[in-house]
């Protein structure tokens, strides 16, 4: 069994490669390629025979293959989607134009308002149709006017729109309306890409549902093409295997799902290293991990609760300021990275981030231009990254330049020394990225004393015992490969879809009929689910069905995720619902009701199922302290009282398991570099992932 | 004397401070329960020093921020430093005692460290109903007494036991007793947690660096808004416009007159001359609302955080150079016992007077007249059983056209910036339908090189009897164009029956108005005004405008001179630019 897992991020593009066969050892190789933007299935090609050059397999011998990919994203960001056309109820033609009618900024008259500036759908294209479907029963007041659509899609077709969104007030009581339009567009279009909001997310709240679909339009048609481009780019170089999707959510799903589904895909590239986390901590016997994943822009937070992904609340899934509902694991992106320019504001206040140096000119060590100092600066001017080991190195970089920015640009205006500076620098940028950590851990319930923190991405392990220490984290773990995490977290994924409805139902005084109503939409949710299933091939028993039920207290309006009982609710177990929602509510609020009716409001079937996961081979064993054999060189690092010290630099190659090293030192690796601060020790764990705690 | 913190430390703290407001606000309006506080967060929340200064406020809506000290400073009136023990929580929101207005109810815990008060957590939220003469808002009422419950400074809790006498007191004062007590719930919890995270914050780095760390950010933040200031050159700006009346004597408009001075590094708002304050309710509480009117224009006009790239402190510091002169018995510094509860068209109008008048030194961070009102709606009605349902609705409207882009559409402006409601959840929930919500079309916005925002229409039908009470303004006053720039178009409101088929209009303010069922109530928002000479408008903007419907054909050739001609490809027009030359000549002549 060969499987390759290939992430695409901004600059490079990852891939892992894992060989097993029965009675011997898995082997895995990695490697990267330069990404290419012009169309991402290049450099994934690119890679996967270049993976397969070094683990010496045929292309074509590749089972599986599993990618995670922006495009979708970056189609959102650059806004080059498709040219939509959208049908709504007459009277309602820009629920998309008002969105909540919130501006995005309380403090500004000059403010950017990027759903009017730059919408999915024109105005102009969004044509009002009669129709009217009225609450709470979902009757029909006013029966779809079937003319008005054939002349909107006869319109739309005249005018070149490559994709229809159909979005009824009230589709989620009675999609009649929405179904029969679609039929009747899709007669008229039969090339265009159609959607109907009842089909994307079928739930209450007409903006975040009107909204999704038009998302999905905007990205469906060239989301579709890029995969289907990838697969036969990937036929034309002989390799056959199976293609499978990394969704926001953490699970992966078929080429064929995706491209029906694309908003379930915005979240594909940092999903894949949460994923990577969690099985990374199941290596080291961690089930409580916060992962910060730390780049050169951004860093993305995370958190593992017992062995389980934390899942956003779908009032927070927002991508580029539109709001997406589509599960997405709760990650948190900061403004935060090593390319974080520093610099002294007009009123004297030093700053660093959120505006970046990028890639281009990059940090001003990389003596491409960049004069301002950047958090990868002060890594190099305190002696912390070696610039002879910098990328293996692979890339020059010139610590007098990394001293001359920060001292022209923050160490004379703020009278300070040079190291000063620069242990200033990385105390800011830890600092707020501490800060978006605890907002997502602290300010959720959870105690970041009980997890351990683990930082990968390139400069994750740089930073992630002076992380530990701020939020007092249990310990921390730099993984074994913390540059390409994402991309080994594809090969780990479940195969998962969710399936979601309104019910809109009070659960404390449900009768029989509610009760019966909500089983039959959990038959429906779950009916459609084992269809997908099949559709995989998957066989019966390894299928998993969760059903949760997002609850709200009555004349609340933010939902919680409440776990459902086994079987079909009852008179009888309907109380273990309420009891999930209230420990929910308490976990998040610090405060919940015993005498307050619960609202059952979406219900949510999520259909998974166990695939291989990956597996590495145990590390040989060491059990030495302070190994002089994986001593490179010693040389000055300048740690937090600001004295440099002799510290040895340690080979991570080298390490073997269960041995320790003490702080302070440097562990290097070709893609990262692993701080290790006096007062700390570092351990080798059995899969060569490292855990540091405090001496 | 204290020595400076070093400004590394100053970063962790401020950062750590904004984050704890933050986190204030989302409990706040994610556990309560009326829509007004969860969907539109009207709310605020933050920490104060026992000086009452602003140490870090949630950033929810702008009217209030910066509201919060005058509750404290009314509560100090009768409950001194040294009554305050650990676990007292106070509720307050009378209108002469620095309240904002009286619905908007503050909830303020002390927060002891190492036993010594260093500080409190407070915040104040709108609420739905508290047994005001009509239900959920007043515009035509007698006096504050009209208002409903007034809570001056009762303790809730003392010493962490709750005084249920004055629970059931509330409960029993209002029309919605279950949103109105989930909701003080709400706030409870959020500021039970902003004591906790204070603590915490001084457990961390002791007690005399974060208070100097908290006046150094006061310092800054103050820094920042001075320059600011400093730069406009010194001398008194004037501009003047009018209400269109109090809701009871309707017509009679009532004028605003701004006169800012700038003077050095300080700006005064003085407000003498405008009328005097009305007969019903619709006066401005002057600590709680007409400040921070004043506090906000100039953080938006200076500080603007879309243009800035610094993420400035929100503190006491952007409030200490600005002051504010209105005299005693106008519309903005009522006695008592006027009733103060309908504020909001009035500092709106204020806050975008203080624009125009700034506007010929600040061109490039003014706005052309913004639509600056409100529309502030309760829906009522009573259920069979016999328990009332109260709606209460904030209708957007539109700004003007900006130095360098257009007015937003349908969009909250300045002192204001709620969510609106999902239609579907009303749908479900309440017997009122609304049969349309879009950008207007009835009008178009004011033309200019950038044009201004156009207003929204809003109609809600009852499905059974019942009332409604409409806060409004701006039936009379034209949103102004600025710098050649055409002006926008006022707003209206409508009532019609589908079932007579009726239609009539209405003044802008309603008192307790009783419904039939099939009524439809059309709120039309106010147009903002264009900035900049429409002929210097780019062309292909004109003809994405006729194409979107926001302007017709034969505007975009009479405003912007630009010509079209006709083409068949689906949208109907497209530019001819070498006509759009001459003609733009020809008007230019």
């Amino acid at each position: 069994m060969i499987r390759v897992g290939v992430d695409v991020g901004g600059t490079f593009t990852d891939i892992v490669l894992e060989r097993r066969e029965p009675g011997t050892d898995p082997e895995v190789t990695v490697t990267k390629v330069p990404s290419t933007p012009h169309d991402q299935s290049e450099g994934v090609v690119a890679g996967v025979l270049q993976v397969c050059r070094l683990a010496g397999v045929e292309p074509a011998a590749i089972n599986q293959l599993f990618h995670g990919t922006t495009v979708a994203t970056n189609m959102v960001i650059e806004r080059d989607g498709a040219h939509v056309g959208m049908l709504t109820t007459k009277g309602f033609r820009d629920i998309l134009h008002m969105a909540r009618h919130k501006r995005p900024h309380n403090f500004s008259l000059q403010f950017d308002v990027p759903w009017q500036s730059k919408p999915l759908v024109k105005r102009r294209d969004r044509l009002p149709i009669a129709e009217r479907v009225m609450p709470p029963t979902g009757d029909i007041e006013v029966p779809l006017d079937e003319d008005e659509v054939r002349a909107a899609a006869e319109l739309l077709k005249k005018r070149g729109v490559e994709a229809v969104a159909i979005g009824f007030l009230f589709s989620f009581l009675n999609d009649a309306h929405e179904k029969r339009a679609r039929e009747i567009v899709q007669e008229v279009m039969p090339e265009a890409y159609i959607c109907a909001s009842s089909d994307v997310v079928n739930v209450i709240r007409e903006y975040e549902r009107f909204s999704s679909t038009a998302m999905n339009a905007y990205i469906g048609p060239r989301t579709a093409l890029y995969l289907r481009r990838l697969e036969t780019r990937l036929k034309e170089n002989g390799i056959e295997a199976i293609v499978r999707i990394m969704q926001s959510n953490g699970g992966i799903s078929t080429i064929e799902n995706s491209a029906a589904r694309p908003i379930g895909l915005l979240l594909s590239g940092p999903a894949g290293g949460v994923m990577g986390g969690r099985w990374t901590g199941e290596h080291c016997d961690a089930a409580n991990v916060i992962t910060i994943d730390i780049g050169g822009t951004s860093a993305d937070i995370s958190v593992i609760q017992d062995g389980e992904l934390r899942i956003k609340n779908p009032r927070d899934t927002t991508v580029a300021d539109l709001p997406v509902l589509a599960p997405m694991i709760d990650i948190d992106a900061i403004g935060a990275g090593g390319g974080s320019i520093a610099y002294v504001d007009a009123g004297g206040a030093f700053r660093v981030g959120p505006r970046s140096a990028g890639a281009a000119p990059g940090p001003a060590c990389y003596g491409r231009g960049g004069t301002e100092p950047t958090v990868t600066d002060a890594q190099v001017a305190l002696g912390r990254l070696d610039p002879e080991r910098f990328l293996g190195g692979d890339l020059s970089i010139d610590k007098t330049l990394a001293e001359e920015a920060i001292r022209t640009h923050i160490a004379e205006p703020l009278g300070l020394s040079v190291t000063d500076a620069a242990l200033g620098i990385l105390k800011i940028i830890n600092n707020n990225m501490a800060l978006a950590i605890n907002a997502n851990s602290v300010a959720k319930g959870i105690d970041p004393r009980g997890f351990s923190l683990m930082g990968f991405g390139g400069a994750g392990p740089l930073h992630v015992v002076a992380l530990g220490e701020m939020i007092q984290a249990k310990d921390m773990i730099s993984p074994l490969q913390p540059g390409i995490t994402a991309a080994t977290g594809l090969l780990v994924g479940d195969l998962k879809y969710e399936y979601t409805q309104s019910v809109l139902a009070t659960l404390d005084d449900a009768a029989d009929e509610t009760l019966a109503s909500i089983n039959a939409i959990a038959d429906a949710l779950t009916a459609e689910a084992t269809a997908q299933l099949d559709a995989d091939g998957i066989p019966p028993e390894k299928r998993r069905f969760t059903r949760v039920m997002e609850c709200r207290y009555v004349g609340q309006g933010f939902e919680l995720r409440a776990a459902m009982p086994e079987g079909a609710l009852t008179q009888a177990n309907k109380q273990a619902v309420i009891d999930a929602f209230f420990d929910v509510h308490k976990e998040t609020y610090g405060h919940a009701f015993r005498d307050q009716t619960t609202e059952g409001v979406t219900l949510r079937v999520i259909a998974s199922a166990e695939v291989d996961t990956l597996r590495l081979k145990e590390l040989e064993k060491g059990g030495r302290a302070n190994p002089t054999d994986a001593i490179l060189y010693t040389a000055d690092t300048v740690f937090d009282d600001g004295v440099a010290t002799p510290t040895p630099r340690y080979d991570r190659e080298k390490l073997k398991a269960d041995d320790t090293v003490d702080g302070p030192a440097i562990i290097t690796q070709h893609n990262s570099t692993t701080i290790l601060p006096p007062g700390y020790v570092a351990t080798v764990l059995g899969y060569g992932d490292i855990r540091i705690s405090r001496t | 004397m204290t020595q400076d913190l070093d400004p590394i430390t100053l970063q962790v703290v401020g950062g750590a401070l904004h984050s704890i407001a933050d986190q204030m606000g989302n409990v706040l309006y994610r556990m309560s329960y009326s829509s007004i506080i969860r969907e539109s967060q009207d709310l605020g929340a933050g920490l104060f020093d026992t000086a009452y200064n602003t140490l870090c406020e949630s950033d929810s809506t702008p009217m209030h921020i910066g509201s919060l000290p005058g509750y404290l400073r009314g509560i100090a009136q009768t409950i001194p430093l040294d009554a305050w023990k650990p676990g007292d929580l106070v509720l307050h929101n009378h209108p002469y005692k620095g309240c904002s207005h009286s619905p908007d109810i503050a909830v303020v815990m002390p927060v002891f460290f190492e036993g010594e008060l260093v500080g409190f957590s407070a915040n104040t939220a709108h609420h739905v109903d508290i047994g005001a003469a009509t239900p959920g808002l007043i515009i035509d009422v007698a006096d504050m007494w009209s208002e409903g419950m007034i809570l001056d400074a009762e303790k809730l809790y003392d010493e962490g036991v709750r005084n249920e006498t004055l629970w059931r007191h509330i409960r029993n004062n209002t029309r919605v007793p279950g949103l109105v007590m989930g909701d003080l719930e709400a706030q409870i919890a959020s500021a039970e947690l902003g004591v906790r995270r204070f603590q915490e914050l001084m457990a961390r780095y002791g007690k005399a660096t974060v208070i100097q760390a908290t006046q150094q950010l006061m310092d800054y933040t103050e820094r920042r808004m001075r320059a600011e200031i400093a730069k406009i050159p010194d001398g008194e700006y004037f501009a003047e416009g009018f209400l269109d009346d109090d809701g009871r004597n309707y017509g009679e408009h009532l004028a605003i007159k701004v006169k800012v001075i700038i003077d050095g590094d300080s700006a005064t708002i003085d407000l003498t001359g405008s009328a005097p304050q009305t007969p019903t309710a619709f006066n401005v509480p002057f600590d709680g609302s007409t400040m921070v009117a004043a506090f906000f224009v100039f953080r938006a006009m200076l500080l603007d955080t879309y243009t800035t790239q610094d993420d400035i402190p929100a503190n006491e510091g952007s409030f200490r150079p600005i002051s504010v002169i209105a005299p005693k018995g106008c519309i903005f510094n009522p006695n008592m016992p006027a009733a103060a509860e309908a504020r909001f068209c009035q500092i709106q109008r204020m806050a975008d007077l203080v624009i125009k008048a700034l506007a010929p030194v600040l061109p490039d961070r003014c706005t052309a007249g913004n639509a600056a009102t409100l529309d502030f709606a309760a829906y009522s009605g009573v259920k069979d059983n016999g328990d009332y349902w109260v709606f209460l609705e904030v209708n957007e409207a539109a700004m003007g056209g900006r130095p360098f882009s257009d007015g937003p559409d349908t969009v909250e402006e300045l002192m204001r910036n709620t969510r609106n409601n999902p239609l579907e959840d009303l749908g479900m929930h309440l017997p009122l339908i609304c049969d349309r919500y879009e950008v207007r079309d009835d009008v178009e916005p004011g033309a200019g090189k950038f044009r201004g925002g156009q207003g929204v229409v809003k109609s809600q039908r009852y499905l059974t009897p019942g009332q409604t009470t409409h806060e409004n303004d701006r039936h009379h006053d034209v949103p102004w164009g600025i710098f050649g720039g055409k002006p926008g178009a006022t707003g209206k409101l409508e009532l019609h029956n589908i079932h007579s088929g009726e239609t009539r209009s209405l003044h802008a303010k309603l008192s307790g108005m009783p419904t039939q069922t099939g009524d439809v109530i059309s709120y039309f928002s106010p147009s903002g005004g264009g900035y900049g000479d429409p002929l210097e408008r780019d062309p292909a903007k004109v003809l994405d405008d006729v194409l979107d419907g926001f302007i017709r054909p034969e505007s975009a050739r009479r405003d912007y001179g630009v010509a079209l001609v006709e083409v068949d490809d689906g949208y109907g027009w497209a530019l001819d630019l070498a006509a759009t030359e001459s003609l733009r000549a020809d008007l230019r002549a």
